[in-house]
């Protein structure tokens, strides 16, 4: 029997899986894997559904979403939300916050996918910057703040994720400097 | 590549080059106004601490805050003028991005003034937490978050020009170690004399305050976040070091994006070319990291600082500013020299500013000393080190080039009287103004102190004196560019 898979159906897949309960419980045992793993799958699966979409569909909204600026606006709202700690509580302990973040995760995973490689190179640039910083500012917050944030994390979960996004920060400022300083043209002209 | 290929200048479409030098212009005003607003500031201070002139201590601080801060936004703003006008001329830089930064840099100046005169901000523009913070009642929190955010906006609107500079740039020269003249020091291509100064110095200065606001982007946010959420306390060593980062690494920019009017200017004047060489590279790509590393002598009488931090700071601060100092210094006699040079008040000015520059860089290296630094810490000897090469140094670099732009280096005529009175009037009190800054340090009279005890009045008082100077030679300068600049059209 021949078997094909359609590459389209790979993040739904993806997401099917994420969804599973026991899964669920496992990502969403401590914080760390819940920030840095469930929710960032969730953005990459939205980003390859925005690949996937037909043709006709980005063209329709296109017009709405003229050098993806609205496509970034709705993508960041979504982020903040979701940086908020009483919003990661929420969505342990309640199944409906739980399923708004299987829906607007990925939301905003297509939005940055058709809208970031419309975005002019700047804005682009100045994102990349604010993205990095945000990565700084949350580890530095996580590791400082005298209490915990989120009522269903402990203490020291807080702290290793506060050190886990300071040494993202640092390993992607200093790719980044390495790659700008010594060739490869990474922005586009 | 060849070398007509590196060194080959763009074109642009004549209504886009008007356009640009509206711009610049647009720059050199606003920094040129806002430098005298603030000397005027510097005066009042002087006065003040003179006891000819009585005002309160909040209002003291207050103009030691906008004049700090002002200085270094008129700095800023006013070398990105003369850096954009050299550098869109080797890459294809944009006009729409050039006029959004002075337009967030307004905005910004907008909100810090408001902060100051309205919501009585006066931590000074160093904003150390937890100072900010902890005002006793002299001014509300939302004062010190206006300023804060006024700092961060106008991060914001520099980032973006950078930006468009490492697009352009990259775009050119597809990496920055080439843009700097990496592979030609390092023998993986010919060394090409050619290569454009402007390029190699707007390069450095990009990576430095790219680097700078991104360490002032994350510093800002916390200490704005410790503003409202009190029960978040960062570190405050690190902390400083990030404001230090930050703040040394913006002002110390300027004078290397300024320097670019010396390297394409001098050599229009004698007709021998700049050659851009690998001793030049070198250099450059040294104070890359020097500019970087030399902060920590902001810190030295922190004692938890680590302390091989500490040394290295020393270390490099000895030798920062020396090398492109020296290359540019030793370059710019070997093109004026029995050159026959005319001396138009913009060659002065040019050549005043290698001597400021280098010569204030001696105090400077006194003060990163160590031992020295555990007296001179917080006297009158670092405004004294810091004015000489701001006032003789970098200002000459930028007024000789809105000079430049009047057209007056080029004139064949004699320099008028008005420019020579100028050219005096500035050149002696503002080397007076930094000599009494640093006898005052050197007799231990502390910096950031509103009343002065009464022996040191007569410091203040003559301090009072040279600054009026540098006031009527700054306003001859500034008559001088109001009057001129706004119909000049672009030295061919
Ligand atoms: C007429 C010219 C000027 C005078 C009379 C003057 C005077 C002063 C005075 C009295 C202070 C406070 C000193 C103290 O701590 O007691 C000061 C601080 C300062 N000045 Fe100037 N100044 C002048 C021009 C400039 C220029 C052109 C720059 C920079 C380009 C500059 C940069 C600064 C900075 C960065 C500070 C430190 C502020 C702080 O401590 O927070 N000044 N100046
Ligand atoms: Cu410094």
């Amino acid at each position: 029997m021949h078997l094909t898979i359609k590459m389209e159906w790979l993040p739904v897949a993806a997401l099917v899986i994420l969804a599973l309960p026991p899964m669920q419980k496992f990502l969403e045992q401590s914080m760390v894997t819940h920030m840095l793993v469930q929710i960032p799958a969730l953005a990459v699966i939205g980003w390859f559904l925005g690949r996937a979409l037909p043709e006709n569909w980005g063209n329709q909204l296109a017009p709405w979403n003229r050098w993806g600026i609205t496509g970034m606006v709705f993508a960041i709202a979504i982020m903040t939300y979701w940086m908020l700690p009483r919003a990661l509580d929420a969505a342990v302990a309640e199944w409906y916050a739980e399923l708004a973040k299987f829906i607007t995760i990925p939301a905003m995973g297509i939005a940055l996918g058709v809208s970031w490689p419309q975005l002019n190179p700047i804005a682009q640039g100045v994102l990349k910057l604010e993205f990095w910083a945000t990565f700084m500012r949350l580890g530095w917050l996580y590791l400082d703040l005298p209490d915990r944030l989120c009522a269903n994390y402990l203490l020291s979960d807080q702290r290793v994720l506060g050190q886990l996004l300071l040494l993202a920060g640092s390993a992607w400022a200093i790719t980044w400097t390495l790659r700008v300083t010594f060739g490869t043209r990474i922005i586009n002209t | 590549m060849s070398a007509a290929e590196t060194s080959g200048k763009i074109e642009y479409s004549d209504s886009v080059n008007r356009n640009a030098l509206i711009a610049v212009k647009a720059h050199l005003i606003a920094g040129l106004l806002v430098f005298l607003l603030m000397m005027l500031g510097g005066l009042t201070m002087r006065a003040a601490q003179g006891t000819w002139l009585e005002i309160g201590a909040d209002l003291f601080y207050q103009i030691m805050t906008v004049h700090g801060v002002g200085v270094v936004g008129a700095a800023v703003i006013a070398s990105t003028g003369v850096q954009w006008y050299f550098l869109r001329q080797y890459v294809r830089l944009s006009n729409g991005i050039f006029w959004t930064n002075f337009i967030i840099f307004l905005t910004g100046v907008v909100m810090i003034l408001g902060s100051i005169f309205v919501g009585k901000y006066g931590g000074a523009w160093t904003f150390l937490y937890p100072l900010p913070a902890i005002s006793m009642g002299a001014w509300s929190n939302g004062a010190a978050a206006l300023f804060q955010l006024g700092v961060l906006i106008i991060g914001v609107g520099l980032l973006i020009l950078y930006l468009d500079f490492g697009r352009a740039i990259l775009a050119r020269y597809g990496s920055l170690a080439r843009a700097l003249g990496l592979t030609q020091l390092f023998g993986k291509e010919p060394v090409d004399y050619k290569h454009p100064a402007a390029v190699v110095a707007s390069t450095m200065v990009l990576i430095v305050n790219f680097l700078g606001i991104a360490a002032g982007a994350v510093v800002l946010v916390m200490g704005l976040i410790n503003l409202y959420y009190p029960e978040f306390k960062p570190d405050a060593l690190l902390m400083k070091n990030l404001i230090y980062f930050f703040g040394h690494v913006i002002i110390n920019a300027t004078i290397y994006a300024s320097v670019i009017a010396v390297y394409e200017l001098l050599p229009r004047f004698t007709g021998r070319p700049w050659k851009t060489n690998k001793p030049f590279y070198a250099a450059w790509f040294a104070i890359v990291f020097m500019v970087m590393g030399v902060y920590p002598h902001h810190l030295m009488m922190d004692f938890p600082m680590p302390s091989w931090a500490l040394i290295a700071a020393q270390i490099l601060s000895f030798g920062s500013g020396i090398p492109v100092m020296v290359v540019t210094g030793y370059g710019a006699l070997m093109i004026v020299y029995r050159s026959g040079i005319k001396w138009s008040t913009t060659a002065k000015l040019l050549v005043l500013s290698m001597f400021g520059w280098g010569a204030g860089v001696v105090p400077a290296i006194l003060d990163a000393m160590i031992t020295v630094n555990r007296t001179f810490h917080n006297t009158l000897w670092v405004p004294g080190h810091f004015h000489f090469y701001l006032l003789i140094g970098l200002l000459p670099m930028i007024i000789g080039f809105t000079y430049y732009l009047t057209g007056e280096g080029d004139s064949k005529e004699e320099t008028k009287t008005v420019d020579n009175l100028g050219f005096y009037a500035y050149l002696i009190g503002a080397f007076m103004t930094s000599m009494v800054f640093l006898a005052s340090g050197a007799n231990s009279i502390p910096r950031r102190w509103a009343a002065h005890l009464p022996e040191w009045v007569g410091y203040a008082q003559v301090g009072t004196v040279a600054a009026s100077l540098v006031v009527i030679g700054m306003l001859f300068f500034i008559v001088r560019a109001l009057v001129s600049l706004p119909g000049a059209s672009n030295p061919r």
